[in-house]
């Protein structure tokens, strides 16, 4: 019996290591071709010549270089960033409200950091410097006070959401007001209200990555935490985990995740439920298998939503803010309609 | 009592101004199985978190080896008593094995991986509960008093001194129930861990228990050994129900017959 079972336990081994291959060749595939595709397309050939070392030879090669190290590439290395970001906030959220159908986007974390960007932006530009610190801030507010709304004796997953949805709908009247109020300076707004990637440099990617890594692998550390909080408070509480300290970190890991995309690009919503959703059903809830397949999930994601955004019109170019609405809103209903995700015993 | 491990002293446990537990007084022994019993609402549960710092209590002090129980750190606490709430979930793919493992979280750091240690007591706390079949298995495909036993395992992967169980029996069949019962005794008689549970199945708690706890109205009501606690007139007292207790031949617990209804 000892062999059966070390096969099974080595066969699931094995599908974790095919679903990871899987998604890197997917992501590297897609990779390509968002770097190929748009207003002129380029094959492969061409792509490849141009991220070369080589001299570029003629005007044409010299334009196919520019448009693919200084457009295209920045911005798919922005997708991949932003995508893995958001999608490991979403997982982080999901295990410490003990709810898959938490998001940053949807239950105002998001909306708390772009509100806080943009109160910043319009009323104290001379502060536009620290926009990423109040992002977080804001994002942190908006977890707490979420918390305190669906706080009764105690957490309850569907209280947690409704208040957070009622939360990002106060958060987005607030943003729409200030809005109105400042018509002649939207342009910074407008950003913050529909993430997109257009027009986004080299000088975003950096900062971005710096961002990401501090929080991936803040997030790493949360793996144990994620897994305990799964078995309910009382059963955290056993295996010696501060259940609120391990509450409070999670979130703070999430915000930071959730509010660095918002003052990079802007609040893009759903990734962080769409993609740790089909990470979960490709490998399952541990969160050390989940949270690695969630970074390839939510880049493959946003890279695919950014790109089919600004191919799929042409000539206009949709935000992946908006790809995302459009498609991740059905995917919620879909999902509310499906749970029993978690049963209890 | 040379054998104690834990103590209680004029405990009083409230939820805000409810008064749940009050004045009570108790004392644990290391290697026995203790039982809990009393009606609904009596406070059994509440008291089995309170020693277990599951939540909080207001007055009075707990201690456990002879120290403030609210001294240890969590870690230092989860492996020396282990609780297994009522009420319990799990995401419905976790994998048998990956469940128990859990256990052994007070034993690991932040980063670090399994150590050879801990996957030798994790198949030893499988094979104790007799789940160590279906380790690959997700909880979601066993059933119910399948699960009950992994969910043991879990709590003895954290190689406690006292195993606390708030209604082990409580969602399972009868056939469950009694084979639970005998995991219980037979983890007790042969491993020499402690056990301190709720029940509400007094045959059970008589069958099984070295010591009855019997709680009225957050009030200690009396203890002792089950057949001296579990009587007509504590039944009468404290559950207000008729009954005759019954010696019958070849058993050496009593049974108890209810009044006809």
């Amino acid at each position: 019996m000892s062999k059966t079972n070390a096969n099974r336990t080595g066969n699931s081994l094995l599908r974790t290591g095919a679903v990871w291959l899987i998604l890197a060749a997917a992501l590297a595939a897609m990779f390509l071709i968002a770097l190929g595709v748009g207003s002129s397309g380029y094959s492969l050939k061409e792509i490849l010549h141009a991220l070369g070392q080589a001299e570029p030879a003629n005007t044409t090669e010299r334009n196919i270089r520019i448009i693919v190290t200084q457009l295209r590439l920045p911005r798919a290395l922005l997708a991949l960033l932003v995508g893995s970001c958001l999608s490991v906030a979403g997982a982080l959220l999901q295990s410490v409200m003990r709810n898959p159908l938490a998001d940053p986007g949807t239950i105002g974390v998001s909306a708390g950091a772009g509100t806080a960007a943009i109160t910043i932006l319009l009323l104290f530009p001379h502060l536009s410097y620290s926009v990423p610190l109040f992002a977080f801030l804001g994002a942190a507010l908006a977890c707490l006070l979420i918390y305190l709304l669906a706080w009764k004796g105690g957490v309850d997953p569907v209280r947690i959401i409704l208040s957070g949805v009622a939360v990002n709908s106060v958060l987005g009247g607030y943003n729409a007001f200030l809005q109105l109020q400042n018509s002649d300076n939207l342009q910074g707004v407008l950003g913050f209200m529909n993430g997109s990637l257009a027009g986004r440099s080299w000088q975003e990617v950096r900062v971005m990555a710096v961002y990401a890594a501090a929080g991936l692998l803040l997030a790493l550390c949360c793996i144990k935490n994620a897994n305990a909080l799964q078995l309910g408070d009382e059963m955290a509480k056993n295996l010696g985990i501060r259940v609120n300290g391990a509450r409070v970190a999670l979130s703070a890991v999430s915000a930071f995740l959730a509010a660095a995309t918002v003052s990079e690009v802007g609040m893009i919503g759903f990734v962080g439920l769409v993609a740790p959703h089909i990470a979960r059903m490709l490998v399952g809830s541990n969160y050390k298998i989940l949270i690695p397949t969630c970074i390839l999930t939510g880049s493959l994601m946003v890279l695919l939503a950014d790109t089919l955004g600004r191919t799929v019109w042409p000539g206009t170019e949709i935000p992946v803010g908006i790809v995302m609405s459009v498609t991740g809103g059905p995917f919620f209903l879909y999902m509310l309609r499906k749970r029993g995700n978690f049963r209890g015993n | 009592m040379e054998t104690e491990i834990l103590r209680a002293e004029d405990l009083k446990i409230a939820y805000g101004e409810r008064v749940i537990v009050e004045g009570m007084d108790l004392s644990i022994a290391r290697d026995k199985i203790t039982t809990i019993i009393g009606p609904n609402g009596s406070g059994k549960s509440t008291l089995l978190k309170a020693i277990t710092r599951l939540i909080h209590f207001q007055e009075g002090s707990v201690f456990l080896e002879g120290k403030d129980l609210l001294s240890f750190k969590p870690k230092a606490l989860a492996s020396r008593i282990a609780v297994l709430p009522q009420i319990h979930t799990a995401p419905a793919d976790f994998r048998v094995k990956d469940l128990v493992s859990y256990g052994r979280m007070p034993y690991q750091k932040m980063l670090s991986g399994k150590s050879r240690e801990d996957e030798r007591i994790v198949e030893w706390a499988m094979e104790q509960t007799g789940v160590a079949a279906f380790r690959d298995k997700s909880i979601y495909e066993i059933s119910g008093g399948e699960a009950q036993r992994v969910w043991i395992a879990t709590v003895l992967a954290q190689q406690p001194q006292v195993l606390f169980l708030d209604e082990p029996t409580t969602y399972l069949d009868i056939a469950y129930q009694l084979e639970m019962m005998q995991l219980v005794k037979r983890l007790n008689r042969e491993t020499g861990i402690g056990i301190v549970m709720v029940l509400h199945d007094l045959a059970q708690a008589m069958e099984v228990s070295d010591h009855v706890i019997v709680i009225k109205k957050g009030k200690k009501y009396a203890e002792g050994r089950p057949e001296e606690v579990i009587t007509c007139r504590m039944m009468k007292d404290v559950y207000d129900v008729q009954c005759e207790i019954m010696r019958i031949q070849g058993r050496t617990k009593p049974l108890i017959a209810y009044a006809p209804v």
